[in-house]
């Protein structure tokens, strides 16, 4: 195809996509599958290859968006680049191919209460200066190379730096590489730019741990909240820093354990969502949307996530049932995804274009929908049900 | 609509080593200070970037 005309292209997908997450009605359904060790499948690579070789991860994604002729994708799905972790000394994956199989996607390894990341008497020191206490506290912890403060500096210690710093710089330069190539090559949109977590899951992803998260909200709930509040602008500026210039495609927060029944209705109300909502509107406030990547069900908070801006954000339907979702958010915000991982995996083709017509014909009527799967597709999705979904979409899906 | 509130304490978002810090460690700069500030505040916040991002994305 002529560049012009792939140019063309790209310009109907970006103006299709971004009309859904405006919550409008575009020509079609754009289809924006998030997938990640999926594309190795495909591809012909195993997890290892395209987790420990992000080249490998590229030409996957940029295979899968020109033959299947997505809408959008994200430049690597498989987010995490075990090169990266491995030269840092990160000791919190298992790597394929490494600690575990070479075909089973990575995995991470939350460490005991007894030995979580960050200790129950250390959030004094994190409230106080968040960066310094990252630096001097979590990373030793989490790193096999890095040395504590305190103790005597070693070679493998000064190399973790270089080689980390000038392994992300690498990383992410590579991202502007294959957004062009996906333009230029397949007429496909980079779905997503910028990263979020809530102050909250990130307390317990990374430093307390889920397990030592809920002792915290019972024993030292009052420091919860601090560390919550002290990490918002920290998270909320590094958000920003990685968003789109155009302000065309979303920042993404990844949603974790957040919601009940992993923390209660009171625990959501009084910490998780206070210190999560100004972030969101901060974001919405310089012109941002956010994805809402809601994984598990979140059924039980939509009333909070109705109370921001209109449009501010695209809510991504996982576990929580999408109709409900639709009937409650449908009328302030896009909704993407709701076709079941497990029917992309072990249904199918023609259950795949049954449920796919039952999302459409609920869910998408007035626009405002973009098709994926509910979950980020891993290496059981079939590729005849990947494509039944996306045939199926492109063919009943125009408006 | 309410925003996200500044940092309470220590250094601001995007900074590990503040250029007052800094400043107070250098002689008198006689030349171009805004200059020495913005290439100080650039590169100072790659290491607030670097750190952040292995938190969030690794």
């Amino acid at each position: 195809m002529p560049p012009q005309d792939m140019e063309q292209r790209y310009q109907e997908r970006l103006k299709r996509y971004t009309t859904a997450m405006r919550n409008g009605k575009p020509d079609r359904i754009p289809i924006r599958p998030f997938v990640a060790e999926f594309t190795a499948k495909y591809a012909g690579y195993t997890c290892q290859e395209v987790t420990h070789d992000y080249e490998k991860a590229f030409d996957a994604a940029r295979k899968c968006a020109a033959d299947f002729d997505w809408d959008a994708v994200v430049g690597n799905m498989v987010y995490v680049w075990t090169g990266l972790t491995q030269a840092m000394g990160l000791t919190y994956y298992g790597a394929p191919g490494i600690e575990i199989p070479a075909n089973t996607g990575f995995q991470y390894i939350e460490p005991p209460s007894d030995n979580a990341h960050m200790k129950p008497d250390e959030y004094d020191a994190l409230i106080e200066d968040p960066t310094a206490f990252l630096y001097n506290v979590w990373l030793p912890r989490v790193s096999a190379d890095v040395a504590p403060i305190g103790e005597p500096s070693t070679y493998r210690n000064n190399l973790s730096f270089v080689k980390g710093g000038m392994a992300m710089l690498s990383y992410f330069n590579a991202f502007g590489t294959q957004a062009a190539r996906l333009r230029s090559e397949s007429g496909t949109v980079s779905a997503i730019s910028g990263i979020l977590k809530a102050p909250m899951d990130i307390l317990a992803d990374k430093l307390r741990g889920y397990l030592g998260l809920c002792d915290d909200l019972i024993e030292r709930r009052d420091k919860v909240i601090a560390a919550c509040e002290a990490l918002a602008p920290h998270l909320a500026w590094v958000a920003l820093s990685g968003a789109d210039p155009d302000k065309n495609v979303p920042i993404t927060i990844w949603m974790h354990r957040g919601c009940v029944p992993f923390i209660s209705h009171t625990d959501f109300k009084e910490i998780y969502w206070p210190t999560l909502k100004p972030i969101i509107e901060t974001i919405w406030s310089r012109g941002h949307q956010t994805l809402f990547y809601a994984e598990g069900d979140w059924n039980h908070h939509l009333d909070s996530f109705a109370e921001l801006p209109d449009q501010s954000i695209v809510y991504h339907a996982d576990q929580g049932d999408i109709f409900e979702i639709h009937d409650r958010l449908g009328a302030k915000f896009c909704i993407s995804g709701g076709i079941p991982n497990y029917v992309l995996g072990y249904r199918s083709p023609d259950e795949v274009r049954a449920y796919c017509k039952k999302v459409i014909d609920r869910v998408a009527k007035d626009g405002g929908y973009i098709m994926d799967a509910s979950a980020i597709v891993q290496d059981d999705a079939k590729v005849e049900n990947m494509k039944a979904m996306t045939d199926f979409t492109r063919e009943y899906g125009v408006y | 609509m309410d925003e996200v509130k500044d940092a309470q304490a220590g250094p601001k978002p995007g900074a590990c080593i503040p250029w007052e810090d800094k400043l107070r460690e250098l002689p008198e700069i006689t030349g171009d200070k805004e200059l020495v500030q913005r290439v100080w505040e650039d590169i100072d916040s790659l290491a607030y970037v670097y750190i952040w991002q292995v938190l969030l994305s690794f």
